[in-house]
């Protein structure tokens, strides 16, 4: 019987400390208000996406520079905001990109509006690769050509997972559809899905004839051969030009800068009115609870403020297909917020 | 053969503690091979992608493997996909045999992941084009195949397929997301209940609940009075009954399921749990005598846990040949390769072709660990059931309780989820109703809906369902033969029971002290 305890005990003691291991104890920052244990949540379950790998980016920086404890959790975006509510102490941090804003703009259920119910931190980096993509033997060319077949009536339908990142892109090709063929926008049809694998379904399906996705995501998808019936290829990078010539050189897997560049503005024209292009650049920036203490806002700032200056982790996000994109608080909450009106208009466009 | 220099003692260590940690994770009430791989999944960046690899295939071979030991010995489903592993292990647990089922477990487990490990080697890119012929409608049959076991499971068909309806009904609580069809308002809950439900009940809580807890409050209705007495569960009488002769006749049942294992794995959005369930149902089906499954027979335990192992090498085929994860495990995995900015998808085999063979080396070596750790451990893990139940039990529901918090990183209401489902669990055999077809119910019912309602929206006509592809139509057929041969069993056992109820009626009549004294037992 003692014997049975023990080994209860043992492996019972194992386990908590392969658990604690990672976690390890408490670390104190030498100085500044942000200190010991800070748990990152970000608006994504996945810890595949892209959202999780440049919030370890950040986090890992930051953590060494401030001489704390960080970790990423990958919680999703209604649980993530749930949580941040929680913790005014500073010790629960978000980090999230333009879905944060585009659910609400969308109504989506457990998106409030970010500028009024938090506080908004610094950007850091943008995910130049939300792209559209048809089948690789597909009678569209591009862009152009899917927009005026849509224009003379022929029905395309494009899978996006509704509310957010994914849709901004498709309500901005129906907005530019309803300004240059008025009333022939109806259709260009969305197919609601869920996730990258769910649309890429669709489209060995033939169910979709354009689908949302992305240049990591797709890039290997793009080589195949044209008889593979997984063969697909970009017909729109939404990323702005400039956003675009500051990737690396070698682009993505086996496809350049060059390549890629082909992809956008203004090789891709897809009007706003006003002779303006409809871009958009996926950004990443923290989320901050209103009542955190505007010290420790300042403390990351400063912090983040080093670690570009000190130039190691640009290197970091461009191997990773990001562009480097630093803004402190004050300025990221401005410029979010006008990015924000910009979309809001295109919304309310095609409602 | 240049992979081989990237092979070296740390990384066969880091697979071999990989696989122990993971075999402890999953072991651990409430705590999954998905948890263990998302918290050691930062260490990638100091181990480098193949040490971290080692390491992460490890912890997902020994997450799904540990998930026997608390199904055998507890009835608690370590992981969401061994709950087909209770339904014999803890039975046969309770006659004393919790070693050998243990044992059995094993060996199929092993054998299950080596086959899979071998398919995802040899065909992986074949597989991955022929995975993507299954589209809303297929997956829905698939599902609706493995909800057919519903029928076979129950001893009470129409109780059965009650309690199954009841669970399917607890999964759709919540909100109903755009992306999966819905309107993305929630519902069968009141508004005040939003803040807690929105998300629906949680699995993991929710299955340890249903049959950990729920076992526990059975147990402690009767088991102090045991104990009291002095009566303690037996271990078996010095060996554990086991003898490689149990896979006698087996054989097929075991290579069966390691197929419907790694199959259903390489299907994306087919959760783990339908494998073995599925691997279950077609040996109820097909064997030539189920009649004891349910009720502790080994050849239950070879199909569930056979099944649930082969997943691992399945899920991987999706990951590395679509970079898509086959399931949640996966889902965390590709993080590894995204950490150390790599990109899965088609071409990931013929461009990482070292980085190929060192997770297969990984994978097979992680199965080998795996088995030698647990084969030998057994003997002393079997002896938790020995521990007297008044110390046993407290500590089970702490470490339940732990998980159930831990399992969504922090979530309150989750703790609650595993407490009401533990009552409810317990009522719910009170006044007959059965816990297995409710929990099947609960774990497929949501995807269930979700292609069922793609599948329309997609197609927009009920006759796709049949006329889809002839994998459609195949699906069809042995979802019809599944259901012929659950009510004929339920007919013939019935016909059964009632020729035994008459003899014993007739035979009552000469001796009935006798009798009477042997029906009570």
């Amino acid at each position: 019987m003692i014997v049975s305890n023990k080994l209860m005990t043992s492996v019972g003691s194992a386990a908590l400390m392969a658990a604690l291991s990672v976690s390890s104890g408490v670390a104190m920052a030498q100085d500044g208000p942000l200190r010991g244990n800070v748990r990152i949540v970000i608006g994504s379950t996945s810890t595949g996406g892209d959202t999780y790998q440049n919030s370890s980016i950040v986090a890992d920086h930051l953590a060494e520079h401030l001489d704390i404890n960080m970790k990423v959790d990958a919680v999703g975006a209604s649980s993530a905001f749930r949580t941040l509510d929680r913790d005014s102490r500073g010790n629960t941090l978000m980090i999230f990109h333009d879905q944060s804003y585009l659910g609400y703009l969308y109504g989506v259920q457990g998106y409030d509006n970010i500028f009024e119910k938090y506080t908004v931190g610094p950007t850091v980096a943008i995910n130049p690769g939300n792209a559209y993509l048809v089948p690789k033997d597909s009678s569209y060319e591009n862009l152009e050509q899917i927009m005026a077949a849509v224009g003379d009536g022929e029905t395309v339908r494009v899978a996006i997972q509704p509310g957010g990142v994914s849709e901004i892109g498709f309500s901005a090709l129906k907005n530019a559809i309803s300004i240059e063929y008025p009333g022939m926008e109806d259709n260009l049809v969305a197919v609601n899905t869920g996730s990258q694998s769910d649309k890429n379904q669709q489209l060995f399906d033939d169910q979709v004839d354009m689908i949302h996705g992305s240049v990591q995501a797709n890039e290997q998808y793009t080589r195949l051969p044209e008889d593979d019936q997984k063969a697909m290829r970009f017909v729109w990078l939404t990323a702005r030009q400039s956003t675009i010539e500051q990737a690396p050189e070698e682009g993505m897997g086996k496809t350049s800068r060059e390549q890629l560049l082909e992809y956008v503005e203004p090789n891709v024209h897809v009007t706003m009115g006003d002779d303006e292009n409809f871009t958009f650049d996926k950004e990443f920036f923290f989320l901050y609870n209103k009542d955190m203490d505007p010290a420790i806002v300042e403390q990351i700032d400063e912090a983040l403020a080093d670690i570009y200056a000190e130039g190691e982790i640009q290197e970091i996000q461009k191997n990773a297909f990001f562009i480097p994109n630093f803004k402190p608080s004050d300025e990221a909450a401005a410029y979010l917020t006008e990015k924000m009106a910009r979309y809001e208009e295109i919304i309310s466009n095609i409602k | 053969m240049e992979f081989l220099s990237l092979l070296d003692i740390t990384f066969f260590l880091l697979a071999g503690l990989g696989a122990l940690v993971g075999i402890i994770f999953g072991a651990i009430p409430g705590m999954t091979a998905t948890m263990a791989v998302a918290v050691c999944l930062p260490l990638t960046y100091a181990l480098g992608l193949n040490h971290g690899l080692a390491l992460l295939l490890g912890l997902y071979v020994g997450g799904i493997s540990g998930g026997m030991v608390p199904a055998v010995l507890l009835n608690i489903p370590g992981t969401p996909s061994s709950i087909t592993t209770t339904f014999d292990g803890y039975p046969m647990a309770q006659k004393g045999e919790g070693e050998k089922a243990l044992r059995v477990s094993v060996i199929a487990s092993v054998v299950g992941g080596l086959i899979s490990a071998a398919v995802l080697f040899f065909f992986a890119p074949v597989l991955a084009d022929f995975s993507i012929k299954f589209s809303y409608v297929e997956k829905f049959l698939i599902i609706f195949l493995a909800l057919t076991v519903i029928a076979s499971l129950s001893s009470n068909m129409l109780v059965g397929i009650f309690s199954g309806v009841i669970g399917i009904w607890l999964s759709l609580v919540g909100v109903y997301s755009t992306s999966d069809g819905g309107n993305g308002k929630t519902r069968l809950m009141f508004d005040a209940m939003e803040p807690y439900l929105y998300e629906g009940f949680s699995l993991l809580p929710v299955l340890i609940g249903i049959f950990g807890i729920s076992t526990i409050l059975l147990e402690a209705e009767k088991g102090v009075k045991r104990d009291i007495a002095g009566e303690r569960v037996k271990l078996g009488k010095g060996n554990s009954g086991f003898s490689l002769s149990i896979f006698k006749g087996r054989m097929t049942n075991l290579v069966r399921s390691s197929f419907i294992g790694t199959f259903v794995g390489m299907l994306p959005g087919v959760g783990g749990s339908a494998a073995s369930v599925l691997a279950y149902t077609q040996e109820k089906n097909l064997s030539k005598d189920s009649s004891q499954m349910g009720k502790g027979a080994p050849q239950g335990l070879i199909a569930s846990e056979s099944a649930n192992n082969a997943l691992t090498g399945g899920a991987l085929i999706p990951l590395l040949s679509l970079g898509i994860p086959g399931d949640s495990t996966t889902a965390v995995l590709i993080g590894a390769f995204t950490l150390q900015g790599i990109q899965v998808g088609p071409l990931f085999i013929p461009e990482n072709v070292n980085t190929w063979y060192v997770m297969m080396t990984a994978l097979i070596f992680a199965n080998i660990v795996m088995f030698f750790l647990m084969f030998y451990a057994i003997k002393h893990i079997a002896k938790v059931v020995m521990v007297p139940k008044h110390l046993l039990f407290p500590i089970i529901v702490m470490m339940c309780v732990v998980g159930a918090y831990a399992i969504n990183y922090g979530i309150m209401f989750d703790v609650w989820t595993l407490l009401i489902f533990g009552v409810l669990g317990y009522v719910i055999q009170k006044v007959g109703l059965e816990v297995a077809p409710l929990i099947i119910g609960f774990i497929l019912g949501s995807q269930a809906e979700i292609y069922f309602v793609k599948s329309l929206e997609s197609f927009g006509t009920f006759s796709i369902f049949f006329t889809k592809s002839p994998i459609a139509m195949v699906l069809w057929a042995l979802i019809v033969a599944s259901v012929v041969f659950s009510i004929v069993v339920g007919m013939k056992t019935r016909a059964k029971q009632k020729m035994e109820l008459s003899q014993v009626a007739g035979s009552t009549q000469v001796k009935p002290g006798k009798d009477r004294d042997q029906n009570s037992r």
